[in-house]
């Protein structure tokens, strides 16, 4: 029994994951089938693209709450070039570049003007999305777009989806990125003790504009992607995603490494949430459950490790709490 | 002193004002090679603002420090490392949070290429725990598996962490804030043993403490604060930690 306690704290939450999975298996005929379960690992690509994002960011004790609008701007931006003729290749650096300026943007008025990014990033994320809907005037643009463009989401190779090939993309960059580079090395050592780490020779804001510009351009690319994927762009069109997002840092930051924002636990956590909405929808809950289900996901994964997650840097950050 | 030695590190007229308060009112003070200076005084003196000065934690308000004779500025704590200058402050000498190697090579983490091949740079964990491990028990002193979080460890194991930190930086001058604060008697004789282990080295010690007993111990000259000033500087020959609590409180040395 004691001897379980650490690889339980380690991987609980992970293996209730897999318990998700297996119970919806058992329930569904179909939960299984192939075809559905690509449509869980498409749906997994967004959100897991668009959480390690977040998590890059929570690594440096900062939250980025325009996760979803600066993603929505990107995919309207994108959207509007291609529908107006433009190439895939300059639709799609316009995208990721709206993404990178929205993300230097949260990380220029958390640094420089020392504004919590709880406050600074929920402004971005209201410019982005009224931005968003000045450029649509409103309305979604939808056509029959090149298959140069939309084979970036719909495309795939040796029977992944194109989709799941970028996650693996994102998601090594940002593996090796943080657990294996210097430059990973001070982005926790900013977000665990961010005066020490300063004292230490850490460049601690540039550390912050860091992770936040990397979180800006997971976003972009998130919106690309999403527009790409739908051939449509509309205003608000990754709003869905942003609490799930939230869910999945929170959740992952359970497992693996727990306590700290992980790429491995970020990914599992996404694919849970993923299998989670599709399974309830495939035994017949009404739309609405997934998000009351979700609510529960992400208290109770927070309740669940108060331990180590109540002690995480960020958490410390938000309860307002003087050193 | 006859012909001057240049001294180390060398203050003068150095100020500090923290908005209306004017921590430090005009330091001067020479910090020579090889010796273990104490700076002493009442809490409020200035003594933790002096050392974030000389760290590059803070910039002066005004007045000059030069290093071997040159006038420098430290811009960051960064700066003054780069010059072998390394600081252990009192509340932040660790991450709590982080493991032993972690701590001890933050900011100077050691990297290769993979197999044998000189890019892409990428953390070489395995160095960076054999080598800990080596510096903490060339210290002699034992700890856990060098993955271990320090918040884990015993006050004298994480002063031994970060002057693990120091030593990998090679430092030719350390400054310790009250290292010994939070110890017990054993964990205090263990970081005593440290500073006097260093001062054998021939590294320059910067010392803060509270503890007379301690300063007449280990070192070799002491510094008065009070008030922002310094009112005494001299050499800890024949003097015991009654008569150092007496000059602290009195700011005069008879
Ligand atoms: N960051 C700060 N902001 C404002 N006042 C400070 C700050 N740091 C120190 N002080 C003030 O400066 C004076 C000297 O403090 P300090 O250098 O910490 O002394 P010591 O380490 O000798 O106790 C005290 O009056 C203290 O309140
Ligand atoms: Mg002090």
């Amino acid at each position: 029994m004691k001897s379980l306690r650490p690889f339980l704290a380690t991987y609980g939450t992970a293996l209730a994951g897999l318990c998700v999975v297996l119970v919806f298996a058992v329930l569904s005929p179909v939960f299984l089938k192939p075809a559905n379960l690509a449509i869980i690992l498409r749906e997994t690509a967004f959100l897991g693209i668009l959480s390690l994002g977040f998590t890059l960011a929570l690594t440096t004790a900062e939250l980025d709450l325009s996760i979803a609008d600066v993603a929505s701007l990107a995919a309207v931006v994108t959207g509007a070039l291609v529908h107006g003729g433009f190439g895939a290749p300059a639709a799609v650096a316009a995208g990721l570049t709206i993404g990178l300026v929205c993300g230097l943007a949260n990380g220029a008025v958390v640094t420089r003007l020392a504004m919590p990014s709880l406050i600074a990033t929920l402004g971005v994320a209201a410019i982005a999305k009224g931005l968003g809907f000045m450029i649509t005037q409103g309305v979604a643009f939808v056509g029959r777009w090149p298959t140069s463009f939309t084979g970036l989401a719909r495309g795939s190779l040796f029977g992944l989806s194109n989709l799941v090939w970028w996650l693996i993309a994102v998601g090594f960059a940002a593996w090796v990125l943080l657990g294996w580079t210097r430059t990973g090395a001070h982005l926790r050592a900013t977000g665990e003790a961010e005066e020490a780490a300063r004292l230490a020779g850490v460049r601690t804001g540039r550390m912050k504009r860091l992770g936040l510009a990397a979180c800006g351009l997971a976003a972009g690319l998130t919106g690309v992607l999403l527009a790409s994927s739908l051939s449509s762009a509309a205003p608000n069109m990754a709003g869905d995603h942003f609490l799930y997002a939230i869910a999945a840092v929170l959740l992952g930051m359970t497992m693996f490494e727990p306590g700290r924002p992980n790429v491995a636990g970020t990914i599992v956590a996404a694919f849970s949430l993923k299998a989670l909405g599709n399974g309830l929808v495939l035994v017949g809950a009404a739309y609405y459950v997934q998000d009351i289900v979700l609510g529960g996901v992400i208290i109770a994964s927070v309740a669940l490790s108060a331990g180590a997650l109540g002690r995480a840097a960020f958490v410390e950050k938000l309860s307002f709490r003087r050193p | 002193m006859t012909a001057a030695v240049t001294p180390f590190l060398s203050l003068s007229s150095v100020t500090k004002s923290y908005g209306a308060v004017e921590a430090l009112k005009g330091i001067d003070l020479d910090v020579h090679e090889g010796e273990v200076l104490a700076l002493v005084g009442d809490n409020g003196a200035g003594k933790s603002s002096l050392v974030k000065i000389l760290a590059g934690a803070h910039p002066p308000s005004a007045g000059e420090i030069r290093l071997r004779g040159e006038a420098v500025r430290f811009a960051s704590p960064g700066d003054a490392l780069a010059k072998g200058i390394a600081t252990i402050y009192q509340d932040l000498a660790v991450a709590p949070r982080l493991s032993i190697t972690e701590n001890i090579f933050l900011g100077s983490e050691l990297t290769r290429g993979p197999f044998g091949l000189p890019v892409p740079r990428l953390l070489d964990k395995a160095g960076m725990a054999r080598e800990a491990k080596a510096l903490l028990s060339r210290l002699s002193v034992n700890v856990a598996h060098p993955d271990t979080p320090v918040e884990r460890l015993s006050g004298g194991q994480r002063q031994a962490v970060a002057l693990s930190r120091a030593l990998r930086w090679d430092a030719r001058m350390i400054i310790m804030d009250e290292p010994t604060a939070a110890l017990g008697v054993q964990e205090t004789r263990m970081v005593l043993d440290l500073i006097r282990r260093l001062h054998d080295e021939g590294r320059t010690v910067v010392l803060i403490s509270h503890n007379m007993a301690d300063v007449c111990a280990v070192s070799t000259r002491v510094a008065v604060l009070k008030g922002g000033r310094k009112v005494i500087d001299r050499t800890t020959d024949g003097i015991d930690a009654d008569r150092l609590g007496h000059m602290v409180m009195t700011g005069r040395d008879h």
